[in-house]
Parts: C-alpha cells; sequence; structure tokens
C-alpha cells in the first residue's frame, strides 16, 4: 500500500512532529499525512510512521505568577476576552488545574512536578526549585501541543499533594501554561508566542496574602510573614530572574499618591513592554515614544481621593528598550474608566469602550478598580490581537503540492 | 464587607450604544460602585455553592493541614530558620493556604461546586452526597 500524492507544509520542519504512537487516538481538527513504508525486505517491519500536523493555530503563551493556578482572575479575564468561560474539564478528575473554554486551554505548569509533595520535603526542596520540576516532559508536550497533537498530561493534585493519572488535552487555538516557571526552560521559552510575568512587589504581595489567610485559623500575621520570608530565597534564585525574558510585565507596586499607605488596598500597576515583539504594539498615551504625565482629574472628570494619575515613556528593562505605561490610584466611576481609555492608544480594542466593558463584566474580581485589572483586560486585547495577526500570517501561505 | 453595585442599566451593551455616539456626559446616568472584594464570610464553611460532601470534606480537610502545616513549620524552623527543612515546611503551607483560597473562590464568587461535573457522571460515589448544613 502507498500514499501516491504527497503534500508538502510550507511550515513542516517547525510545527510538525513525527511520532511513533503507541496508541491510536490522534485527535481530531488536524490534517494527518500518514506514510506507510512499504519494507523492501521482508525480516524487518518497520513501524508506521506517522506525521501529523496541524495548520499550526496554536497560539502558545506564557504566564509566570505566584498566585496558584488557573483560576486566577487573570486568566479569567484573558478567557473572557475570547469569549466563552473557562470551566475545569468536564467529568474528569475534580482537582484538576486545567481551564478550557471554546478557544483556550490554561494548564498549570505544576501539573510538571517531577517530585510531589513527600518529595519534595524528603529531598528539600521547595516548589520553587527547578530539581523538583520536569522541565523535559514540559517542553515535550508543550511543542507536541503547539504543532497540533494531543497529550496525556499528568496532574498536580494541590489538595493530596501527589501527582494523578494524566488527563487528555488537545490542542486549542490558544495555549496558556500558568505557573512558577514558564520562562525557565530556554527550550520552552522559545515556543512562547507571548509572555507575561507578573511581578508584585513585597509589601503588596504581604498586603494580599493577609487578606487572603487572615480568616484561617492556624494562621497569624507572623506566619503570614514567615512563609512570604522562608520562600523569599528560591523565589529571588528562581523565579525572579524570568522577567527578564517576557514581553510585557505587570508590576504591582504600592501607591505612592497616599504618602505612608501599607494597606494595599490602592496600587501603582506598570505596565512594561517590550519593544520590537512580533505582532505587539505597545499600548501608549497620547504620542508614541514621548514622556507622558497625566492626571485625568480636573474640570471634565471628577475623581475622588485619591484621584488617578497616569504616565507614559521609554525605559530600559534589563538590557531591553520597553515602554512603560503606569497607573497609580483607583477608579471609582464608570465614567472613570471610560475616559481613561478613551485617551489611550493602540489598544487592540474592537469598539469603543471595550476595555470598560471587560472590566464592568468582571467588576466583582480582584484588582476591578485599578491597574491590575485594566492592564490584565488590555493585555487580554494585545493577545488576542497577536493571535489574530498570527492565523492571518499563516493562512497566507500557500500549500505546495508534489507528486510523490 | 460584601461588593454593592447600581446599575441603572443591566445590559452592558446598551449603555455602550450612547458612548459609541461620543457621549461621555451621559454614562454619568450610570454609576457603578466597584470595590475591593474581600471574602464575605469568616469560617468559609457556609455557602449556598457548596452542594456535595465532598467539597465539604476537602474544605474541612484543607482548614485543617493549614493549622497543622503551620505548627509543623514554626516548630521546625524553631530549631534552625535558615535550613532547607524550614523553607519547605512553609511552602507546604503557602501550598496548602492558596489551595483553600482557590476552593473559596470558586464557592463564593464564582458559585460553583468544583465537583459539580465530576458528580453529574458519578452521582452514586461518598464524595457526591448532597451536603446538609
Amino acid at each position: 500500500m502507498a500514499v501516491s500524492t504527497v503534500y508538502t507544509v510550507q511550515s513542516l520542519n517547525s510545527t510538525c512532529s513525527i511520532s511513533k504512537p503507541t496508541k491510536t487516538h490522534l485527535g481530531f481538527n488536524q490534517k494527518q499525512l500518514v506514510f506507510f513504508k512499504k519494507t523492501t525486505t521482508t525480516t524487518t517491519r518497520r513501524p508506521t510512521t506517522v506525521i501529523t500536523c496541524s495548520a499550526g493555530d496554536t497560539v502558545v503563551i506564557g504566564l509566570a505568577a505566584d498566585s496558584g493556578c488557573g483560576k486566577s482572575t487573570f486568566m479569567r479575564r484573558l478567557t473572557s476576552v475570547f469569549g466563552g468561560a473557562a470551566e475545569p474539564p468536564k467529568g474528569g478528575n475534580p482537582d484538576s488545574n486545567t481551564l478550557i473554554s471554546d478557544t483556550t486551554t490554561v494548564i498549570c505548569l505544576d501539573d510538571y512536578h517531577s517530585l510531589d509533595r513527600t518529595g519534595r520535603k524528603e529531598k528539600g526542596v521547595t516548589a520553587l526549585d527547578p530539581r523538583a520540576n520536569n522541565f523535559d516532559l514540559m517542553y515535550e508536550q508543550v511543542k507536541a501541543i503547539k504543532s497540533g497533537v494531543p497529550v496525556e498530561k499528568p496532574i498536580y493534585n494541590h489538595v493530596t499533594g501527589l501527582i494523578d493519572p494524566p488527563e487528555l488535552i488537545k490542542p486549542p487555538k490558544i495555549f496558556v501554561i500558568e505557573g512558577l516557571h514558564p520562562m525557565y526552560d530556554a527550550r520552552v521559552r522559545e515556543l512562547l508566542d507571548f509572555s507575561i510575568y507578573l511581578d508584585i512587589s513585597n509589601e503588596v504581595k504581604f498586603a494580599w496574602k493577609i487578606q487572603r489567610d487572615m480568616a484561617e485559623r492556624g494562621h497569624s500575621l507572623e506566619s503570614i510573614k514567615a512563609s512570604i520570608e522562608a520562600r523569599k530565597p528560591d523565589f529571588d534564585a528562581y523565579i525572579d530572574p524570568q522577567k527578564q525574558y517576557a514581553d510585557a510585565v505587570i508590576e504591582v507596586l504600592p501607591t505612592q499618591l497616599i504618602p505612608d499607605d501599607n494597606e494595599g488596598k490602592v496600587l501603582r500597576v506598570r505596565l512594561i513592554m517590550k519593544e520590537g515583539v512580533k505582532y505587539f504594539n505597545p499600548v501608549y498615551l497620547f504620542d508614541e515614544g514621548s514622556t507622558i504625565s497625566w492626571i485625568p482629574c480636573g474640570r471634565k472628570l471628577t475623581c475622588s481621593y485619591p484621584g488617578i494619575k497616569f504616565s507614559y515613556g521609554p525605559e530600559t528593562y534589563f538590557g531591553h528598550e520597553v515602554s512603560v505605561l503606569e497607573m497609580d490610584g483607583q477608579f471609582d466611576r464608570l465614567d472613570e474608566l471610560i475616559y481613561v481609555e478613551s485617551h489611550l492608544s493602540n489598544l487592540s480594542s474592537k469598539f469603543y469602550g471595550e476595555v470598560t466593558q471587560q472590566m464592568l463584566k468582571h467588576a466583582d474580581f480582584p484588582g476591578s478598580n485599578n491597574g491590575t485589572g485594566f492592564f490584565q483586560t488590555i493585555v487580554g486585547l494585545k493577545i488576542r490581537d497577536l493571535f489574530e495577526q498570527i492565523v492571518a500570517s499563516k493562512t497566507g501561505a500557500p500549500l505546495e503540492a508534489t507528486k510523490a | 464587607m460584601a461588593s454593592s453595585f447600581t446599575l441603572t442599566s443591566l445590559n452592558p451593551c446598551l449603555s455602550f450604544r450612547s458612548i459609541s455616539n461620543g457621549e461621555i456626559n451621559s454614562t454619568k446616568k450610570i454609576m457603578i460602585k466597584m470595590s475591593m472584594i474581600t471574602p464575605s464570610s469568616k469560617d468559609g464553611t457556609r455557602s449556598k455553592a457548596m452542594k456535595f460532601k465532598g467539597t465539604q470534606m476537602r474544605e474541612k480537610k484543607l482548614t485543617e493541614m493549614i493549622e497543622q502545616k503551620v505548627v509543623e513549620a514554626n516548630q521546625v524552623c524553631g530549631e534552625d530558620e535558615t535550613s532547607d527543612e524550614c523553607k519547605v515546611a512553609w511552602d507546604e503551607v503557602e501550598e496548602i493556604s492558596q489551595a483553600k483560597a482557590d476552593l473559596r473562590l470558586k464557592l463564593e464568587k464564582l458559585q460553583q461546586d468544583p465537583l459539580e461535573s465530576f458528580c453529574q457522571e458519578n452521582p452514586e460515589t461518598d464524595e457526591c452526597r448532597i451536603y446538609e448544613d
């Protein structure tokens, strides 16, 4: 048996994987080329080689965050921009960390822990330590998904601390890998179409963890502080350095508008956007490339204390040229939001007021009244724009057919 | 400290029709108070969304684990603050605290019981018994 026509896809080298699958489940929505080799000698049997290529549509986004996985508000905002609600896989392991919507699948990188909780205790390594993570498997599976091949991904159960049997992940349009180490391994970094790092300053982290944990029996201010301090060395050594690789960094700092504010309620948020990233045009205020300082509150807009302050300008970040859009303060009313939105450019919104509308949709999420929610939403629109540009560029590539 | 919204228009799309005409003034009629969300229940065990026994068991387990692991961490670090064991002990506390917070977020904000879809397929399991207050 032989296949008489051979089609060569231009992107064959980068997006296709050649595998000898032992299981026959190969996902749908893919163009599959199956080559049956006629064996010339009868003594050796060659296994069939299957080359599976998708149109190469899967866009991979990396998000580095220390705030749990797949349930974070950033993820929900992002999936909401693409439409549809992200939910855990139906009928599977209830402790799965994965979120799936129509267009997006978000996986938690904790699933690639090579050591479970007991194992880490024995070895004396935290979850932050690269030694607790299987980067080879992470790379293989992200690569497979990117090239349109479904994978059986392990599940790390945060309740039991064990590694559960794997779940099937089918290649989506947008694949988000969220966790502590999305940009740690150079090979995985290469696969990312866009990467984001959520950089929370120590004071804000402390304030947020107090909010999170103070209601728990067993926790006290001291235990929360001790937990942050104990994890800090590993965090600084292994997680923090990833921010130099990110295409966008969302930096969350205490406000400068209120002297000595330590409650972490009013925040100063900086959206640091790398210049020169393919398909990514940084948001700007008034005049691209110049330095702007803007207080929208005044005659046209009245704000309540402490108000809102914006700034924008070029900077260098770890040796890269970046544009930084900064917001200090909080939104109190809808018209403040829409006013601010109307003065920003390159938002990649599809209609006037889209950012505001998205913020309203999730008005009950944390950060809905300040720069964290605002910039997360904007990054969501940017990722959508990036995705559409990538898809447009790929469908433009013609298929060449050659006869075998 | 619950969030409160006053929306004169329930359909956000309607309100934007006027905005797309460039009328910022008309939005002043739509007043929304957005406040930072803090968990409304202190003990977190009573929630309309908690439906299944399995979820109640998980929540109870996580609460106990947090208490227990904080005690452990304090013990271990009391001996040597700079040891690997101390780091790992507090990392475990962090992991469980985050897991508990995630569960709470699901139940309170998203009003979903995480076992919902699992229990649809497996209603006869112990975990899927309906939780009664």
